[in-house]
């Protein structure tokens, strides 16, 4: 990078400088690191974290070298957040603002600097679950699209599709209820949480479904046996790995 | 009506933002809230509310931010997120609430000083412009200039060298001098390109503080005239407008004395019957 001198880049090699809105996002990530990225995508209830866990143990099994990262996580950040939510004090722009603040120290700190040495890089939630919850809350789309510019692009991103019903049946087995900003509580929808987060996650499903073509999401039906789910997955996960020579054996 | 830099805030009304937004813009070092402490007790005595606000001051993120800049270990795109966020913070609750009720609201520095660190640190100048198209643009930008050679003794012999001012995590080779003046030299330059495309007033910040706080007084002064004069005359028109309004009130629509009380009181004569003469005086003090 040349300070001054007129010369400017992108924040990654991976950024395409000055490229118009729409296409910056697709073009992001045409990157050529040694690591593969897969993320995956859905929302809560959908069994994505069940999903990935399943596909890390098989990944380190297969020898592979693999790092997980999960929404939220920053060491640098997330007290922030934490804060901000406890508090009740987050709008839809310092929502967006704060995750994004998350998510550009993991990738920072993370996920490029292990793509560059040559992991396999999983990530429960991505970009896709900014773009879905803070359009939702009535975010600009295309303002949240440039905000994330930076990003990597992954590999396969898997959208794991539910509905919403059955996600509520998951969720509400396993707890009394929703938290404040899971539920939307802060869009004013209803005053039960349980009401209000089925409105705010229809919202974030129809999202979903418009990003699915947009940025070629690979959709599994979540409603089948996991173990059908994870078969599906590891062979596309497969198909994808065996062409890349430069991974990382796991120590 | 306010506009901000291209997009709008869910539930951001622009339209009753009445008070106004003066951003004071400088290097550091250039005197920045030096000026702001100048400034806010005299608009006071003159009679105007005022709120000032600058850079890490959200209860958001402010804390957060200073923080990670302890340790070394904060990236240039979280860096720019994080200043982002407490931007917003401050913009949604403090900043528009106050120009709604009529405050002047003083800043030390604004989304300039943001969006030049971190172009200087190798950010896309389009995305950067892109998250802070959601600011509300300005009543007045002064921008305290300060070259490199005024700034260095200011900043050697009050407060010595800081590791962010002096880009110490763009240059981690370089000492603390060398990589300040590179640093601060990349943001003057990001400055001035800026200075026409936002409207700077550009102000020269090498006399001592006195004069420069008169020549910012004489500019506020005049923002301030400028509106009052364009607010007295609508005021003059809605005065004239209500007493119109207030004649028509009082023009009788029958005589005063009608058939009310037919018996007790004698009928009107023909001379006392117009009981006003239109312009609200009583026709009895026509005698």
């Amino acid at each position: 990078m040349e300070i001054g001198s007129g010369v400017r880049i992108g924040p990654f090699e991976v950024f395409a400088p000055l490229q118009p809105a729409v296409s910056m996002i697709r073009q992001y990530g045409e990157h050529h690191f040694p690591g593969r990225l897969i993320v995956v995508e859905g929302i809560d209830g959908s069994g994505k974290s069940t999903q990935l866990s399943l596909l890390h143990k098989w990944l380190e099994s297969k020898g592979y070298g693999v790092v997980f990262s999960e929404w939220n996580s920053s060491p640098l950040v997330k007290d922030t957040t934490k804060h901000g939510k406890k508090k009740k004090m987050l709008t839809p722009a310092t929502f967006s603002l704060i995750h994004s603040t998350d998510f550009a120290d993991r990738t920072e700190r993370s996920i490029l600097p292990l793509l560059k040495a040559g992991a396999v890089v999983l990530c429960d939630r991505y970009v896709y679950t900014a773009f879905a919850r803070d359009v939702a809350r009535g975010m600009d789309a295309k303002w949240v699209r440039e905000l994330y510019g930076f990003a990597v692009k992954p590999a396969i991103a898997f959208y794991f599709r539910v509905p919403l019903e059955t996600a509520i049946h998951r969720l509400l087995d396993a707890r009394d209820g929703f938290k404040f900003y899971e539920a939307g509580m802060d869009l004013d929808l209803s005053d039960d949480s349980v009401e209000s987060f089925r409105m705010f996650q229809g919202r974030i499903l129809a999202e979903y479904e418009k990003m699915i073509p947009e940025f070629g999401l690979t959709v599994i039906d979540a409603t089948l046996p996991i173990e059908v789910q994870q078969a599906q997955v590891r062979q596309i996960v497969k198909t994808h790995l065996d062409h890349a020579h430069e991974l990382r054996v796991r120590p | 009506m306010r506009a901000t830099y291209g997009k709008a805030l869910p539930e951001m009304r622009l339209d009753d933002l009445g008070g106004k937004l003066v951003v004071i813009e400088g290097t550091d070092g250039a005197g920045r809230s030096t000026q702001i402490n100048l400034l806010k007790p005299w608009l006071e005595e003159l009679g105007h509310a005022v709120v000032d606000t600058g850079m890490t001051r959200s209860p958001l993120a402010g804390d957060g931010i200073r923080r990670a800049k302890e340790g070394n270990n904060l990236g240039r795109v979280t860096q720019s997120l994080f200043y982002a966020t407490d931007f917003v913070d401050r913009l949604e609750n403090e900043i528009v609430p106050a120009l709604r009720a009529g405050f002047i609201v003083l800043t030390d520095r604004y989304i300039y000083s943001l969006m030049a660190r971190a172009i200087v640190r190798g950010m896309n100048p389009h995305w950067i412009r892109s998250i802070y198209s959601v600011a509300l643009k300005p009543d007045a930008v002064f921008y305290l200039r300060l070259g490199i050679d005024q700034l260095l003794p200011r900043v050697v012999f009050t407060r010595a060298f800081d590791y962010w001012e002096s880009g110490m995590d763009l240059y981690p080779g370089h000492d603390m001098y060398d990589s300040f003046c590179s640093y601060q030299a990349a943001l003057l330059t990001e400055f001035d390109r800026m200075s026409s495309e936002f409207n700077f007033e550009m102000v020269d910040a090498s006399p001592d503080a006195r004069t420069v706080c008169e020549h910012l007084k004489k500019n506020i002064l005049q923002l301030l005239e400028r509106d009052s004069r364009k607010s007295f005359v609508e005021r003059l028109n809605a005065d004239a407008a209500k007493e119109r309004s207030f004649a028509l009130d009082r023009i009788p629509t029958s005589p005063v004395h009608s058939n009310v009380f037919p018996v007790s009181f004698p009928p009107p004569t023909p001379a006392v019957a117009p009981a006003s003469n239109g312009n609200g005086h009583h026709a009895l003090n026509q005698k």
